[in-house]
């Protein structure tokens, strides 16, 4: 952090005055808005995917059509509320988007990474869970419609929720490669080196697609569970480094401080 | 943003932070591929009779020359490196080109091998030996096609006479772990009865 940032920081006082002191004076308040707002989403959606909807982990690919009748019943006002949560903030999935798209543009590679990883990204929220939690609020607002319907919609669900995962596979890509030929060191190389083990994740799950049970179905060990290790702990360290590159920016131009 | 030029003094840190970087990834790659592992063994535990038929169908000929390949490719790959450092860096390019064509030879090796199980009707349907067998050597050649990327780097910067880039540095590395990896895999699937 420069002196000039430094000096820059208020004196003790009530909260209310300090947040107005931030809102006028704080240089990096957008950044800020757009990292704190990257941490609300996804806890928000740990807590929907996880806790309201019981869609992670994700129930079995092998379940007969009553099982999937009753599911869709017992977690009715889950799914409803939960993805109605879902539908209201998913919006701040720009926000997440804009923030890494920044680390690019603050890097020293051609603005084409920023760019590439801002469209690709913008498509993500459809497959990475829009479709899932439409196709399953369809399926819990009338949980008493032909069952037949609703093992589409249950099928459906999840194989686009675990299955699709072109775009941040490349997404994924994208940013790696900035880091990696970045010379600011806006954000540390091992970073870089981690989004190899994410995007290979998005391979793994592809036996989603043919597999109904056992370690390569979509809830599977392998398919499931080691990737979701995987990525939580992708999800952690980007967010932190992202965190780190806030407080480095100087806003001015070349190396990171 | 302007691009910034870096002064030489910089530039070993950089360059340093580059390998612990590449360093980590391979232990997070280790860590993950152990859990397939362990989990290919409990899915055995759990069915040993399957596992044990299923896996006489393979051909121990291919899985013996894959290892050979591979291990020949490690075998460069360390020599390039030496040879790079020594500085007589048209010698580490040719070993460098030389890895690579091993990896190629792994790679058509092994789509052959896949080719001449699927012929005689053994798919990732299968059963779970075959699920595993699929996922395993597949998500490792995934591995082999993304080293081609690092030995490509590599091969660029020994091209370039980059004395200060330690990227053939992260290639072995990385190379070495792909050949580790297949020899784990090839023990688990081919040789452990």
């Amino acid at each position: 952090m420069s002196n000039a940032l430094v000096e820059a920081q208020p004196l003790p006082a009530p909260l209310s005055e300090r947040i107005a002191w931030q809102l006028r004076h704080n240089r990096k308040l957008d950044l800020w808005i757009a990292w704190y707002t990257m941490v609300v989403f996804y806890t928000l959606f740990g807590v929907v995917f996880v806790l309201m909807t019981e869609v992670m982990p994700p129930p079995g690919p092998d379940w007969s059509t009553e099982r999937i009748v009753r599911w869709f019943s017992d977690t009715r006002g889950g799914l409803l509320n939960g993805f109605a949560i879902i539908f209201a903030v998913t919006g701040m999935a720009a926000m997440c988007n804009a923030i890494i798209s920044y680390s690019m543009w603050r890097m020293s590679v051609s603005k084409a990474f920023s760019y590439a990883y801002l469209i690709i990204y913008s498509l993500a929220a459809i497959p990475g869970m829009l479709f899932c939690a439409i196709l399953l609020t369809v399926g819990a607002l009338r949980p008493e419609r032909d069952p037949k319907l609703l093992v589409w919609l249950y099928e459906a669900a999840f194989l686009t929720f675990v299955g699709t995962m072109g775009i941040f596979l490349v997404g994924t890509l994208v940013w790696m490669i900035a880091i990696l030929i970045d010379k600011n060191r806006v954000l540390p190389a091992w970073f870089g080196f981690l989004n190899i083990c994410n995007l290979l994740t998005e391979v793994v799950v592809a036996p989603a697609w043919t597999a109904r049970r056992g370690a390569f179905s979509w809830n599977g060990s392998v398919a499931f569970w080691i990737d979701t290790i995987v990525f939580v702990v992708y999800t952690c360290a980007f967010i932190w480094v992202l965190r780190r590159m806030v407080e480095r920016e100087t806003f001015s131009a070349g190396a990171a401080p | 943003m302007t691009t910034i030029t870096f002064s030489p003094a910089s530039e070993p840190a950089e360059l340093s932070d580059k390998v612990s970087g590449a360093w980590a990834f391979i232990l997070i790659e280790c860590a993950t591929f152990s859990a397939y592992f362990i989990v290919y063994m409990l899915y055995r535990m759990h069915d040993p009779a399957t596992f044990a038929e299923a896996q006489t169908h393979l051909s121990p000929t291919f899985g013996l020359v894959n290892t050979l390949i591979l291990l020949a490719s490690s075998w460069q790959v360390a020599r390039s490196v030496h040879s790079a450092r020594a500085g007589r860096y048209d010698v580490a390019w040719r070993q460098a080109v030389l890895t690579v064509a091993l990896g190629l030879a792994f790679v058509v090796s092994k789509l052959s091998e896949w080719g001449f199980e699927i012929q005689r009707g053994y798919t990732f349907e299968t059963n779970d030996f075959f699920a595993f067998y699929f996922f395993l050597t597949g998500i490792h050649v995934v591995h082999v096609l993304l080293g081609f990327v690092f030995m490509g780097v590599a091969l660029y910067k020994l091209h370039e006479r980059d004395v200060h880039s330690e990227a053939l540095e992260i290639a072995g590395i990385y190379w070495h772990m792909v050949d580790f990896l297949w020899v784990v895999i090839f023990t688990l699937l081919y040789v452990v009865r």
